[in-house]
């Protein structure tokens, strides 16, 4: 049974276009058509307005929050061409970084795994992707990988950080070997993975399946397996599971979650990965967990609003 | 095989989605839910003009206030509820009581203390159950009365099943036996007539009441023949004409065979004195003996176990399963377990009689009587609006070893992935999530990861939750989170300006690159001010001292000032000199170093040799000489005339050092 526990009026002038919660679900950002930016302390099913960001010219994409023991850092993206990144400084939020490197709109920005450092991922419709590292006293390096989808890039999402080979706690003071990992998906109906050799990104894999733009991508937690999941959804209304069994990243083989009758824009996965959320141009959510054997139900009953209501319903049959 | 959907429709009450798409973000514990409008203005020329076109001629009034709110949904509200708060509290102790309990135990103790368990669960719920019953009728709001009285209906059929698996799967009582707790089963559960009956026995005169012969049936259909025969007596009493007649139909319920709990009978015993009865009872009735009162006639109709006469008094027995009970009690009390399911169909149809369709708490008793135990979990786990009951029925179950392995998606079997799923339900909630913990801790394959993503999430509002949580996370070796959350600590405490706090976090965390940061403030806290903050903390550092260079300067800097505040001044002297030559200072200190040495040079006594002093000379000469863009140096007059004052004063030590150590002891 689903309960509304708090309705936060964010009072943007014009279409929300991307609502994030913080780590601990204690803050709220959100972006608009309007320009804006807005953060909401949400604690206790209150809703107060911390900030009202503005420094975008054009409407904003995305929002995402940075792992907070980096401080509180929000990044956003807009058509306007401009990543900013927002940071909270003795209790007001500024802007900590303008990243203007691309030409044309930048759609989505995703922050790497913390074990990496503080980086951010950002897709453009020029095709190209960036990747801006904070590298101290206010420094970012900007690595870019230019042509990464040709037409342009829609989504990018990061691989979760797994240390290759053993678990066990490296000594003090030595970074780990992480082998950095990311997803992106553009308009040459393409989700390309992308791999950090040497310093230098190269393109690990090409996974096609879908027939259309694809829209977003999202690479699910790890929850200890030896596979990494990743979930793409595309213009062409279909959404692909995709599993990779070994740890080379080498063999990836899709599964057709399900073919909806409209453009799916965006897929999500719950923290510990077991749900996946499709939100679809068939003004719908729906909410997918893999079971075996049809054996396991669901999570919850109906629950009938008042007046205009919306229903987040459950999927239709599989076609294949 | 394809994946399958298993979600049922949800509505979000207020988000209308005839003009709007909805956008979705998974929070920690909620998701997020708004309307919005797919599509971008990155389309190219005719896709940006195309939306322009849209937000223009939609107008004002179309984006309507509606458009810009974002709502917040939680899936699992009853871990919110108040009085819920001890089902979750008591149950998670019974809960790891059952983990804790010794295995060695086979056999009938095994059972025994595996269906105590069982009693002990049934216990909360019905303390919840009474909790929530006086919470109803305390409450003088009527929304809230109503979320209570549901509430209670809810705890009420959720023991009302658990109740029925305990006789069935964890009990597994035999025929014989199993008819008795069935009975037992029913009596507890069917309180509809309650009342009725505590009215008819405390009026007056009972036999007079006009629902007296409602009370006995309702005896009867229970099985409860002494309390029927004791107000058959009264009837008799008050009503000498039918003295002959009762005196028959007591005997006949004197007489009943039924099932014992002790082994004193066999089952075919039982069933040879069954019959011999039943035939009795049949003779009485076919004699016409009861004809002239169709109360006792109907009695003995029920006696004999005729379906009809059952039937008729439908409205005593409430619901199906009283009437599967009743019919078995009186038409075959040896039962055997797997034969329920046939009388358990024929009693729902018979009963409701195609006038009503089976509720979902039907379909999941008739499920228990199945002994389909994963169909009874299935659908509770579709009606039930949190994990609690299914992930600890289910739990209960693996431990009586019923549940055969179903491999899921994650390759755990059933009974974890229900605790799984109703701990990371816990861990959303402010102090529940410490039960969430010890469920993880139960859960073999996945609960450690589990626990290690959800962990992470805790708010760490107050430095004793924080503390809480890490002691959690280093007794299980969760390195990584033990980091992190020092980490996140000493952020927080940075930014609200507690440095000692943020450097005790920082060494916590092991995080060398932190430590220098806050080395660094504390340094420059210094200069500003003159003195430290945190003195503690930065005197009682030890080996951590070695974490950063800058940490390691930061506590030997401290000792030379204690040093110097004990008057050890040579070994002050010792230590600032080498703070310099083994490059433990950073270049920018040195000067402050330099100044430092100042009053060891003009003290009366002669510290420095003159090795140590030659070896500032040359320090700072390094200092003035060495970096072009010291520029400063000449330009600022405080700076010329600090290293003016050392120079000078360095002279003079030179000086006297060099007299005192040419001079031969004692000449």
């Amino acid at each position: 049974q689903v309960s509304v526990i708090n309705t936060v009026d964010t009072s943007h002038e014009d279409m929300i276009h991307d609502a994030q919660m913080d780590y601990y679900g204690t803050r709220l950002a959100t972006c608009s058509s309007d320009r804006s930016v807005k953060i909401f302390d949400v604690r206790n099913g209150g809703q107060i307005l911390i900030a009202d960001l503005r420094g975008h010219e054009g409407p904003v994409w995305q929002v995402a929050w940075a792992h907070p023991m980096y401080g509180n850092i929000l990044a956003s993206c807009s058509y306007d061409r401009k990543v900013i990144i927002w940071k909270e400084e003795n209790g007001t939020w500024e802007k900590t970084y303008e990243y203007t490197g691309h030409d044309s709109s930048v759609n989505s920005v995703c922050w790497a795994p913390h074990d990496y450092g503080l980086i951010l991922a950002c897709g453009s419709s020029d095709g190209a992707i960036s990747l801006l590292s904070y590298t101290g006293d206010g420094q970012w390096e900007v690595k870019k990988i230019s042509n990464a989808h040709t037409i342009g890039c829609n989504a990018v999402s990061w691989a979760p950080a797994v240390v290759p080979g053993s678990l066990i706690e490296q000594p003090s003071g030595q970074k780990p070997n992480y082998i950095k990992r990311f997803a992106s998906g553009g308009c040459d109906n393409l989700v390309k993975i992308w791999k950090e050799e040497e310093g230098q990104w190269k393109e690990e894999q090409k996974l096609e399946a879908h027939s259309d733009w694809v829209r977003d991508v999202a690479w699910a937690p790890s929850i200890g397996l030896p596979t990494s999941t990743i979930a793409s959804c595309s213009q062409d209304g279909r959404v692909f599971i995709w599993t990779c069994d070994d740890a080379s990243g080498n063999s990836w083989s899709p599964k057709l979650l399900h073919k909806f009758n409209d453009v799916v824009w965006h897929v999500s996965w719950s923290i510990t990965a077991n749900i996946l959320a499709v939100s679809g141009g068939d003004n719908k959510v729906t909410l997918w967990k893999e079971s075996v054997d049809g054996l396991w139900a669901c999570i919850s009953d109906v629950n009938k609003g008042q007046g205009g209501v919306s229903a987040v319903t459950e999927g239709q049959q599989n076609e294949q | 095989a394809p994946l399958t959907d298993t979600v049922p429709p949800q509505v979000v009450p207020g988000a209308d989605s005839s003009s709007r798409q909805l956008c979705f973000a998974w929070g920690p514990a909620e998701v997020l839910v708004c309307e919005t409008l797919f599509g971008r203005a990155d389309e190219g020329e005719a896709g940006a003009a195309a939306r322009a076109l849209t937000d223009s001629v939609a107008g004002t009034e179309d984006r309507a206030p509606s458009s810009s709110r974002v709502f917040v949904v939680r899936r699992d509200q009853d871990i919110y509820i108040q009085t819920l708060r001890k089902l979750f509290n008591e149950s998670h102790g019974i809960f790891m009581g059952l983990q804790r309990s010794e295995e060695e135990l086979a056999g009938k103790s095994r059972k025994a203390q595996l269906v105590q368990v069982s009693k002990n669960y049934r216990s909360v719920i019905r303390a919840c159950m009474e909790d929530m019953h006086q919470a109803a009728v305390s409450t003088r709001d009527p929304a809230l009365q109503s979320q209570y009285s549901t509430q209670v209906s809810i705890l009420s059929a959720m023991e009302l099943i658990w109740n029925l698996c305990e006789i069935l799967f964890v009990e597994a009582a035999t025929a014989g036996p199993l008819l008795l707790r069935l009975l037992d089963w029913v009596r507890l559960h069917v309180c509809d007539v309650d009342s009725m009956v505590r009215e008819v026995l405390s009026s007056e005169s009972p036999s007079k009441h006009k629902l007296f012969w409602n009370v006995v049936d309702v005896f009867v259909l229970q099985g409860r023949m002494e309390e029927a025969q004791h107000l058959l007596s009264k009837e008799a009493s008050a009503n000498p004409t039918s003295m002959n007649m009762y005196k028959i139909l007591d005997d006949l319920m004197k007489k009943m065979p039924v099932p014992s709990l002790s082994n004193t009978q066999t089952l075919t015993e039982l069933e040879l004195k069954w019959q011999h009865w039943h035939e009795e009872c049949q003779r009485y009735l076919q004699d016409g003996t009861f004809a002239s009162n169709p109360h006792m006639e109907s009695i003995c109709k029920i006696l004999l176990g005729d379906e009809d006469a059952i039937l008729e008094k439908k409205e005593l027995m409430t619901t199906w399963y009283h009437f599967l009970v009743t019919r078995l009690l009186y038409s075959h009390p040896t039962v055997k377990p797997m034969e329920l399911r046939f009388y358990a169909q024929s009693s729902m149809d018979l009963f409701l009689g195609g006038e009503s369709s089976p509720e979902p708490l039907d379909m999941i008793l008739m499920a228990a009587f199945e002994f389909e135990m994963h169909q009874v979990i299935k659908e509770c786990s579709i009606v039930l609006s949190n994990w609690w009951f299914v992930a600890h029925l289910t739990d209960l179950l693996d431990h009586c070893k019923l549940l055969q392995s179903h491999n899921l998606y994650f390759g755990s079997n059933m009974r974890e992935f229900l605790l799984l799923e109703y701990a990371s339900g816990l861990f959303s909630h402010h102090s529940l999530w410490q039960l969430g913990v010890d469920y993880f801790d139960h859960c073999p394959e996945y609960g450690r990861v589990y626990l290690e993503l959800h962990i992470e999430r805790i708010p760490l509002s107050t430095e004793q939750k924080a503390l809480k949580v890490l002691r959690i996370c280093e007794q299980r070796q969760m390195h990584e989170q033990v980091r992190s959350i020092c980490k996140i600590m000493a952020m927080k405490a940075l930014r609200n300006n507690r440095l000692g706090s943020a450097l005790s976090w920082s060494i916590r965390a092991k995080d060398a690159a932190f430590a220098t940061l806050i080395s660094d403030r504390f340094l420059k806290d210094y200069c500003e001010r003159g003195c430290f903050s945190d003195l503690d903390l930065i005197d009682n550092l030890g080996p951590s001292m070695l974490l950063s260079d800058r940490l390691t300067f930061l506590g030997k800097y401290r000792e030379f000032h204690r040093l110097y505040g004990e008057k050890r001044f040579p070994e002050a002297a010792r230590l600032l000199l080498t703070l310099m030559t083994a490059h433990i200072a950073p270049c920018s200190f040195w000067m402050t170093l330099l100044t430092d040495a100042l009053p060891l040079l003009e003290q009366k006594e002669v510290i420095f040799s003159a090795e140590q002093t030659y070896e500032l000379m040359r320090c700072l000469e390094d200092l003035t000489a060495g970096n072009p863009d010291k520029q400063k140096f000449q330009d600022d007059d405080i700076e010329t005339t600090k290293v003016e004052m050392l120079r000078l004063a360095l002279a003079r030590n030179l000086a006297r050092v060099i007299v005192k150590e040419g001079t031969v002891e004692g000449s």
